[in-house]
C-alpha cells in the first residue's frame, strides 16, 4: 500500500485534531512562557535569611553610622544609622552603593611588582630588605585608628617618619594650631551652637564634614525659613548646591576669599560690631572692594549682617589664614558656636603635603587617596583595595575592602563630639588581602595587632568611666561591669560618645596674617577610593544631576 | 483598611545630593550599564535641577525629585496598558507595575505625563560576583519590560509579614519606609498615608505651600511638593512652556 | 470505514497517545535530592512533632523554608544514628560547612511573594492544606522537574490535565486565585507580586 500525499495530510489533520484535545499545546504554551521569562543568564540575588547588622562605614574618615543588610554572608543593602550622634542616619550618596565596591572590576586582586604579578612573600621580603637599608616614611590617610597605631609604632621603631594626608576640612583649621598651640586634629567646629555660618566656598551642604551632621542641623533650623535661627551665608563664585539653598549667597571671584575676609574684619573692627579685639588687616576697604568686585557698601552690609546674629563662625574651604583671622576678630576661636577643641587631645600630625624627608621606601596606607602623588624616588609600597590606574607605586598590595576586616572608627574630623566605634569584619574577601597594619604585624610578630589594640581601647574606655554607649538606648559607661561587655556592644554597632567640644582655650594673633592660602595639590579625603560604586557612575551618566567632571571610571 | 500612600517632598530642603537616586537604584537592583545614557537609562527616582532662568546673581535653582506620582484618578498608564500589567492597588493606592507581565509596547511611557516610566532596553548585567550584592527582596527584570517606582513595595511586604508574624493586622509604619525616604539627609521626602488625617505627611499635603506637578490635568497624583518660594510653586502650573531644566550637553552622552 | 477515516483516526490515536502518555513522561525529568531525609523518623525518634519546629516563621516575618544546615547541626553535629543518609549529611555538608542543596518542590519565580507568616497566622491555614501529609512521609519524594520551565512538577500538579487533582495539588497563580476567591480575600496584584 503506497502512502500518498493525501494520506499524510489526512493523518496530519487527525493528529492536529487529536493534539488539541491533549495537554500538549496548552502545557507547552504555559511552559514556554515561563521559560521565556526566566532566562538563565539573568543574575539572581543570593538566597538566605536576612540579618541587619549595625556598623560604621570605613571608606573614609567620616565614619558614618550604617545599617548593613546581610544575606548568606554577603552585604546586600546599606542604609544610614539613625541613632548615630554625628551622622544621624545620613550617608553620602556614594555610600549607598558601597556594598558593590568589593566586586568592582578594578578591585586589586594580586600583589603587583611594577607590571608583574608577584606574591605576598616577595613583597614582604622586599619590604624587610628596604627597612634594613634605610628609613621608611609611612603615609596615612585615616589617623587615629588602631591600625594607625600599628603604623606609628612601626615608624618609631624604625626611626622613620609618619605623615598624614589631611582632608580640606581639617586643613582649614591648621592656622589655629600656630596661634593656640592646640593640635589641628583636636580642633573642631561647634556648629550646634552657631547662629551665623559664613562659608567661604566650603560645600557645607554638599559633601563637607560628616554627611548628616550639618545637613540635618541646617534642615531643622534653616531650610525654607525666612528668619532662620541658623543663617547660612555662602560666599562663592558660582551658584553651587550650598549657595542655591543658603540664606544668602554673595558671589565673589575665586581667589578673593582672603580679601573679603580682610574687608569684613576691617568693618567689624572699625564699626565696633564685635567685642573681641583682633588684629586690623592691612588691606583697606577700598582694596577689599576692588579684589572682591563688591562695593564698599555691600561689604559693610555683609559685616553688619554677620555681626547681627551671633555666635558667628567663618568656615574656609581649605587652609586660609585670612579666614582664620576673621574668626579671631569675630571672637569665635575657643568659643561656643565657633572653633572648640575636643576633650581628648590628639597629637600633632605632620602633613604629607609638606616635603617628605629622604627615605629608602614609602609605605602608603590604603586610606590615602589614590591621587596623592608622593614626590619621591624611594621604593613605594602602596596598599589599596582598588586599582586607580597609572600609579607611581613599585608595589601594589591588595587591601581589604568594605566590611572585610575589623576596624575601629575614631572621632570624625571637624566634629566637636568625641566618638568611638568598631566596624567588625562581616564578609570575606574574595582573594588574599592584607592591610598595611596586618602586613607589618606579619613581618614583626612583636607588634601588637590592630585587633588587640581595639580590645585595649575598650579597656581604657571602661576604666575612664566617661561618656555613654549609644545603641537602641543610651547607656552610660559607668553602668557597664566589664570591658568585655563594652567590646561586645561596640561590635554590634553601638557608638561610644564622649564629651562635647570644649571652648575657652586661648588664641593669640598679633598681626593680620600675610601668608597666602596654601594651594594643596592633593585633594581632600572625601572619597579616597579611586573608583566609584557602579550605581554612582550610572547616576551621573543617566541624569544631569552632577557635572561630568565628577565622573570616574566604573 | 484602605490606605493611600503618598509623599510630600520639601523642595526647600532638597540639596540635590542624589542619595535618594542611589538608594532607590540599590534597593531595586537597577543595573549600571555602560551603554545607557540619559535617554535610555533607568532611574525610577530622578532628581532634576531646575533654574528660574535668571543669570548671575538673579539666578535661583531648585532640585526636584521625580518618580512615579501614583496617580489616583484616571491613571493614564493603567488606562492604556493592553496587558493589565499595572493597576492601582485598592488597599494601598500604590500604582503597582508588574514588569513580568509587561510585553514592552511602551504605550504607558507615552501616556505618563511625568515621564516617570523607564524601559529595560538591555538585559541587566553586573561585573562578576557583583550579583551577590543584589537585594534579595526585589525580582531582577529582563530586557523588554517597563518599570517604575512602586513605592518600595518589597518593604511593604516585609512590614506586612513582620506584622503577621507578631499577630498584628496593621503594619507598624516604622517598618515601611521607602528607600528614598530613608536615605534623604535633610529629611526632605516625607512619606505616609494621605488618607489618614493624623498622618504628618497627610497634614503637610494640606498645607498652603504644598502643590502637585501638573495638577490641572486631573490625575490626582499622590506625590506632593512643598516650597516657600513662589517661583518654585509657579513652575508646577507653568503654562508658558517647560521650565529651564538644566541638562548636561548631549555631546557628553555620546 | 474509508481509507480517509482510518488514516484520520490513526493520526488522532497517535496524537492522543503521544499527548496523554508520552508527553507527560518526556516533559519531566527526575533529580535526586542530596540525601534521603525521612520526616517520619524525625517525628518518631526525636520528638520533632510539629512542622514549625524546623519550618518556622522568623521574627521578621520571613519563613525559614527548608531548615539551614545550622539547624540540622543542632542535633547532627556528629552522627547520632546508623543511616547512610545521616552519614551523607554530616560528612558532606555539616562538617565542611556547606548548605545542603535541597531541591525545593514549591519554588516559585522571583517575582512571586508568598508570605507564610500571613497565611499561617492571619489565615490560620494548616500546613497540610498546601503541603499535604508530606510531613509524615517515610521517604523523600522524587523531585520531578519540568524540562522546559525549570520548575517542579508540584507547581502544575501531578496530573497533566489538572483534572482529578488532590485539593492541595498545584501552586500556579490560578490556584492561589481560586483559594482567595473561595475565602473572599481580595489582594490585588500588589498582594502577591514582588
Amino acid at each position: 500500500m503506497k502512502i500518498s500525499r493525501r494520506d499524510l495530510l489526512v493523518w496530519s489533520a487527525g493528529a492536529a485534531a487529536g493534539l488539541i484535545v491533549t495537554p500538549v499545546p496548552w502545557k507547552l504554551l504555559d511552559d514556554t512562557s515561563i521559560w521565556s521569562q526566566n532566562w538563565p543568564w539573568i543574575p539572581q540575588p543570593v538566597r538566605g535569611p536576612i540579618e541587619v547588622k549595625q556598623t560604621s562605614c570605613t571608606l573614609c574618615p567620616k565614619g558614618c553610622g550604617m545599617k548593613v543588610k546581610m544575606a548568606a554572608g554577603w552585604p546586600v543593602g546599606v542604609a544610614g544609622l539613625g541613632s548615630h550622634p554625628i551622622s544621624r542616619g545620613a550617608l553620602c550618596p556614594l555610600g549607598f552603593g558601597v556594598h558593590q565596591l568589593n566586586w568592582h572590576p578594578q578591585r586589586l586582586r594580586f600583589v603587583r611588582h611594577g607590571s608583574q604579578i608577584s606574591s605576598w612573600n616577595d613583597a614582604g621580603a622586599a619590604f624587610a630588605k628596604a627597612c634594613n637599608e634605610g628609613p621608611v616614611v609611612v603615609i596615612e590617610g585615616y589617623p587615629g585608628r588602631a591600625a594607625s597605631s600599628v603604623l606609628e609604632t612601626f615608624s618609631q621603631k624604625q626611626n622613620g617618619s609618619y605623615r598624614v594626608v589631611l582632608g580640606s576640612e581639617t586643613r582649614a583649621l591648621e592656622a589655629y594650631e600656630a596661634w593656640s598651640g592646640v593640635p589641628t586634629s583636636s580642633l573642631a567646629y561647634d556648629l550646634e551652637s552657631a547662629k551665623t555660618i559664613v562659608s567661604f566656598g566650603a560645600p557645607l551642604l554638599d559633601g563637607w564634614g560628616t554627611p548628616g551632621q550639618f545637613t540635618r542641623l541646617w534642615a531643622e533650623r534653616a531650610a525654607g525659613k525666612t528668619n532662620p535661627q541658623l543663617r547660612l551665608i555662602q560666599l562663592e563664585a558660582t551658584l553651587s548646591r550650598t549657595a542655591a539653598r543658603a540664606w544668602q549667597w554673595t558671589s565673589i571671584p575665586v581667589g578673593s576669599e582672603s580679601g573679603l575676609a580682610a574687608g569684613v574684619a576691617r568693618v567689624l573692627l572699625e564699626e565696633r560690631l564685635v567685642a573681641a579685639h583682633g588684629p586690623m588687616p592691612s588691606l583697606t576697604l577700598a582694596e577689599a572692594a576692588a579684589q572682591t568686585g563688591l562695593s564698599t557698601e555691600v561689604l559693610r552690609d555683609l559685616a553688619r549682617t554677620i555681626a547681627s546674629q551671633t555666635p558667628a563662625v567663618a568656615i574656609a574651604s581649605d587652609d586660609n589664614p585670612a579666614v582664620a583671622a576673621l574668626n579671631v576678630v569675630l571672637g569665635s576661636v575657643g568659643a561656643r558656636g565657633g572653633i572648640v577643641r575636643r576633650s581628648k587631645r590628639t597629637q600633632h600630625y605632620i602633613s604629607a603635603d609638606a616635603e617628605l624627608p629622604s627615605a629608602r621606601a614609602l609605605l602608603v596606607d590604603a586610606s590615602v587617596p589614590w591621587d596623592f602623588v608622593p614626590k619621591t624616588n624611594a621604593e613605594v609600597f602602596r596598599f589599596a583595595a582598588w586599582d586607580g590606574g597609572s600609579s607611581k607605586a613599585d608595589w601594589l598590595l591588595p587591601s581589604p575592602g568594605f566590611l572585610e576586616e575589623t576596624n575601629d572608627i575614631p572621632s570624625t574630623p571637624t566634629s566637636a563630639i568625641e566618638t568611638y566605634a568598631v566596624s567588625p569584619a562581616l564578609t570575606k574577601a574574595p582573594h588574599e588581602v592584607q592591610s598595611a597594619a596586618q602586613f607589618l604585624c606579619s613581618l614583626d610578630p612583636t607588634f601588637t595587632t590592630a585587633e588587640k589594640i581595639i580590645h585595649s581601647r575598650c579597656e581604657e574606655l571602661f576604666r575612664a568611666r566617661i561618656g555613654a554607649l549609644q545603641a537602641q538606648e543610651r547607656t552610660p559607661v559607668a553602668k557597664f561591669d566589664s570591658a568585655q561587655k563594652i567590646d561586645e556592644q561596640l561590635s554590634k554597632g553601638a557608638i561610644w560618645t564622649g564629651g562635647p567640644g570644649i571652648p575657652g582655650f586661648k588664641c593669640v594673633l598679633k598681626e593680620w596674617p600675610s601668608v597666602n592660602p596654601s594651594d594643596s595639590e592633593n585633594s581632600s579625603t572625601i572619597w579616597p577610593a579611586p573608583v566609584l560604586p557602579p550605581l554612582a557612575t550610572k547616576l551621573y551618566r543617566e541624569s544631569s544631576l552632577r557635572e561630568a567632571s565628577e565622573m570616574r571610571n566604573a | 483598611m484602605k490606605a493611600r500612600y503618598g509623599m510630600v517632598i520639601d523642595l526647600d530642603r532638597c540639596t540635590g545630593c542624589g542619595s535618594c537616586m542611589m538608594a532607590c537604584a540599590a534597593e531595586n537592583n537597577v543595573p549600571s550599564l555602560p551603554q545607557a545614557s540619559a535617554r535610555t537609562g533607568l532611574t525610577p527616582m530622578l532628581v532634576r535641577r531646575v533654574s528660574n532662568g535668571g543669570e548671575g546673581t538673579a539666578r535661583r535653582e531648585v532640585f526636584i525629585p521625580i518618580m512615579c506620582m501614583h496617580c489616583e484618578h484616571d491613571t493614564p498608564c493603567v488606562k492604556v496598558c493592553p496587558q493589565q500589567a499595572v493597576e492601582v492597588d485598592k488597599a494601598t493606592g500604590i500604582v503597582m507595575q508588574m514588569p513580568q507581565r509587561c510585553l514592552g509596547c511602551r504605550y504607558c511611557m507615552t501616556a505618563c505625563p511625568y515621564h516617570a516610566r523607564y524601559f529595560n532596553w538591555w538585559d541587566p548585567s553586573w561585573p562578576t560576583g557583583m550579583e551577590k550584592s543584589l537585594n534579595p527582596g526585589v525580582a531582577v527584570r529582563m530586557r523588554g519590560v517597563v518599570e517604575k517606582c512602586n513605592l518600595c513595595h518589597a518593604r511593604l511586604h516585609s512590614a506586612q509579614a513582620k506584622a503577621a508574624a507578631a499577630g498584628r493586622r496593621e503594619i507598624d509604619s516604622a517598618d515601611y519606609v521607602p528607600a528614598c525616604v530613608e536615605s534623604c539627609p535633610t529629611a526632605a521626602i516625607r512619606f505616609g498615608n494621605l488618607a489618614d488625617q493624623n498622618d504628618p505627611a497627610a497634614q503637610e499635603a494640606r498645607s498652603p505651600e504644598a502643590f502637585r506637578l501638573l495638577a490641572r490635568i486631573g490625575t490626582e497624583p499622590k506625590v506632593y511638593y512643598k516650597s516657600k518660594e513662589a517661583w518654585v510653586r509657579a513652575l508646577a502650573e507653568s503654562n508658558s512652556g517647560p521650565p529651564s531644566v538644566i541638562e548636561r550637553a548631549e555631546a557628553h552622552n555620546g | 470505514m474509508s481509507r480517509t477515516t482510518l488514516t484520520f483516526g490513526f493520526g488522532l490515536a497517535m496524537a492522543l497517545l503521544v499527548g496523554w502518555v508520552a508527553f507527560p513522561r518526556a516533559l519531566y525529568t527526575q533529580k535526586q535530592q542530596p540525601l534521603e531525609f525521612r520526616h517520619k523518623t524525625h517525628a518518631e525518634k526525636s520528638g520533632v512533632a510539629e512542622c514549625n519546629e524546623c519550618h518556622a516563621v522568623r521574627e521578621d516575618g520571613a519563613f525559614a523554608g527548608i531548615p539551614s544546615m545550622e539547624k540540622c547541626a543542632t542535633c547532627h553535629s556528629e552522627r547520632i544514628g546508623e543511616s547512610k543518609a545521616e552519614a551523607v549529611l554530616v560528612d558532606n555538608f555539616i562538617k565542611p560547612g556547606h548548605e545542603t542543596p535541597w531541591l525545593v518542590y514549591a519554588r516559585q519565580p522571583a517575582n512571586v511573594w508568598f508570605s507564610h507568616a500571613i497565611h499561617l497566622k492571619r489565615a490560620a491555614l494548616a500546613c497540610t492544606e498546601c503541603h499535604s501529609t508530606y510531613g509524615e512521609s517515610d521517604q523523600v519524594r522524587a523531585y520531578e522537574v519540568n524540562r522546559i520551565s525549570g520548575y517542579s512538577r508540584d507547581i502544575w500538579g501531578h496530573s497533566i490535565s489538572r483534572l482529578r487533582r488532590a485539593p492541595h495539588e498545584g501552586m500556579k497563580m490560578s490556584d492561589c486565585e481560586d483559594c482567595h476567591a473561595r475565602r473572599n480575600v481580595e489582594v490585588g496584584c500588589l498582594g502577591c507580586h514582588e
